[in-house]
């Protein structure tokens, strides 16, 4: 009983990691309707800044934290403005974004591996990884109750966000249709930066919590494939689907490890996709597309 | 001709004809795939336990490695194909990682993450052109065929297509079964040319690269996939002596080819007498731009 109550909630904690990624992953899709691959990348610049900044001014996570963030933040738009906005100005066909975002990935990838090389790296102990007790259930350890704190935290502010504001309204708008918003005096080209600025800050979080759990290095973004299925499960485009599948998957990845096989543990992702998918076409929460002739 | 560019030839006829089989799918029938090289490593394996482990001749063994790679296509194409669009393509990363991951672990069947070492060199040139000549004959008229057409007609518009009373779905699986033979005999030529195979050599990386190269050459080219192929096999090889900037390279040069020339090197272009006279006309040449894949 203790082990199934503390592998629920790593699966949770890993789950809501997950939802981090598989939101901002989600977000892009639903204003461009392309598969970000490169989404990976930003996660990693927002690992490898955290540890740089961690180690040039003192260990303060939230002060690296909070750069990380911002420096994903912008690569993001920078990404978009060099290699999807030169695209999408031309064609209206998203295949030529995804294999442009490939590209992206593959280049941020290596451009880690050409500068700081590929070995792995630690964060410094800035997170606490001791074990508690949680309510006298279960021990975990305080990592997991925090990133879970931490995930809920910045989901709720995406939300506040995509609530609240004009600019979150007008994201809202672009994902019914965005030249239809950009008819009706939307800024689309700021409207996508904001996307991606938000879609970099979130992986970027992602990033420094699976650097801990994982270890930081250049192929870390690999991860994003998960998510990627995450959003999928969930349904494409739609924020609710994506934490809903991240959720799923991290409690299935996690349960598995623990009662099955460790090996077996992305065996039963991928199985997990095809199975929902096969019973749900377009996801758990996704929109039923109908197609115009 | 000395060992090391016998073995570049060898190895663009290889990736030429996993290249064909892609492009049918991709290029020709519009289902964006990023697991093929599941399909290779399937080749891959049944080749090398049927020579290794039975002592099956090679030819037998090859062929059957892309027979057995065609049904399990099948046989996850009628479910999976239902999906459209980016759907399938994450799905198919999935399935072609489940793939290697499988192989993986069948521990006492494929011999684990170490590999399966030990196979007979069995793939020499004039096997490996031999091969890609009878492929590409094939897939040429394959293409030209009324399946070739239905094929393009799922690609077009798949909702119009249907209303015209083809099959789309058996054609969408037909193609994948055909890709997958295609990528299975690659598969199955490759064990014989490095006589040593690894699930990971079959990972994301290679699916991804083998539906760079047919974006890069032209979605619904056939030449220019197997131009797309040349150039992206031997950029890789050419720049193996700086070999921590190879990746970079490649990665940027996906990105600058999209940006620069999305309709890839050929276009929808057949690399023949037609095309050649429109580039010295270039007023005469209908600005048709491909707009395949995507599928939706």
């Amino acid at each position: 009983m203790d082990t199934l109550i503390q592998q629920v909630i790593n699966g949770l904690s890993l789950g809501s990691v997950y939802a981090l990624i598989a939101v901002g992953y989600s977000l892009v899709y639903s204003i461009l309707l392309f598969s970000n691959f490169a989404h990976g990348g930003f996660l990693v610049i927002g690992g490898y800044i955290c540890y740089y900044t961690l180690a040039a001014m003192g260990h303060n996570i939230w002060l690296s934290g909070l750069l990380a963030m911002v420096g994903a933040g912008v690569v993001a738009i920078l990404v978009e403005k060099l290699a999807y906005k030169p695209i999408r100005e031309r064609t209206n066909v998203t295949l030529y974004l995804l294999i442009a975002s490939m590209g992206m990935s593959i280049v941020i990838e290596n451009i880690f591996v050409v500068t700081v090389g590929g070995r792995f790296r630690a964060l410094p102990p800035v997170i606490p990884t001791d074990p508690v007790n949680f309510f006298g259930l279960a021990t975990t350890s305080a990592f997991d109750i925090l990133s879970l704190g931490m995930a809920v935290l910045f989901l709720t502010g995406l939300q506040l966000f995509l609530s609240k504001t004009k600019w979150g309204l007008a994201i809202r708008a672009a994902s019914y249709d965005l030249r239809t918003s950009g008819l009706m005096g939307v800024n689309v080209n700021r409207l996508i930066s904001i996307v991606f600025f938000v879609a970099g800050l979130l992986a970027a979080v992602g990033g420094i919590f699976l650097s801990v759990r994982y270890t930081l290095y250049p192929q870390l973004g690999f991860i994003t494939i998960k998510a990627f299925v995450a959003a999928v499960i969930g349904g494409l485009g739609s924020l609710p689907g994506a934490v809903l599948g991240s959720l799923i998957l991290g409690l299935a990845e996690m349960l598995t490890a623990g009662f099955i096989s460790s090996q077996m543990r992305d065996l039963v992702v991928f199985g997990m996709l095809v199975l929902t998918l096969l019973w749900r076409p377009s996801g758990l929460l996704g929109k039923q597309v109908s197609e115009k002739v | 001709m000395s060992g090391y560019v016998e073995g570049i030839i060898i190895l663009l006829f290889i990736n030429g004809i996993a290249a064909m089989g892609v492009s049918l799918l991709t290029g020709f029938t519009g289902v964006f795939t990023l697991g093929h090289a599941g399909y290779m490593a399937i080749g891959a394996y049944t080749a090398a336990i049927m020579t290794v482990r039975y002592g099956i001749h090679w030819l037998p063994a090859i062929l059957a490695g892309g027979i057995i790679a065609m049904v399990i296509a099948y046989c996850i194409g009628v479910p999976t194909l239902r999906l459209m669009g980016d759907y399938y393509a994450i799905a198919s990363i999935g399935l072609g990682e489940s793939i290697r991951l499988i192989l993986e672990n069948w521990q006492s069947f494929t011999r684990g993450a170490r590999g399966y070492p030990g196979i007979d060199n069995y793939t020499n040139l004039p096997v490996a052109a031999t091969f890609f000549v009878i492929m590409a004959v094939l897939m040429f008229f394959l293409i030209r065929s009324n399946f070739g057409r239905a094929f393009k007609a799922c690609r077009d518009d798949y909702v119009a297509a249907s209303l015209l009373g083809f099959n789309t779905a058996r054609y969408r699986v037909l193609s994948l079964s055909i890709s997958a033979f295609y990528c299975g005999v690659a598969g199955a030529l490759m064990a014989g040319f490095l006589t040593f195979i690894q699930p990971v050599m079959f990972d994301l990386n290679k699916s991804t690269e083998l539906t760079a190269v047919v974006v890069f050459g032209g979605l619904g080219s056939l030449s220019g996939s197997l131009i797309g192929t040349a150039v992206i096999t031997l950029v890789t090889e050419l720049f193996r002596p700086i070999s921590q900037y190879r990746m970079l390279i490649y990665g940027a040069v996906m990105v600058i080819i999209m940006v620069v020339r999305p309709e890839g090197i050929m276009g929808q272009h057949e690399l023949g007498p037609r095309f050649i006279r429109s580039l010295f006309n270039r007023k005469d040449r209908s600005p048709r731009t491909a707009e395949g894949g995507g599928g939706r």
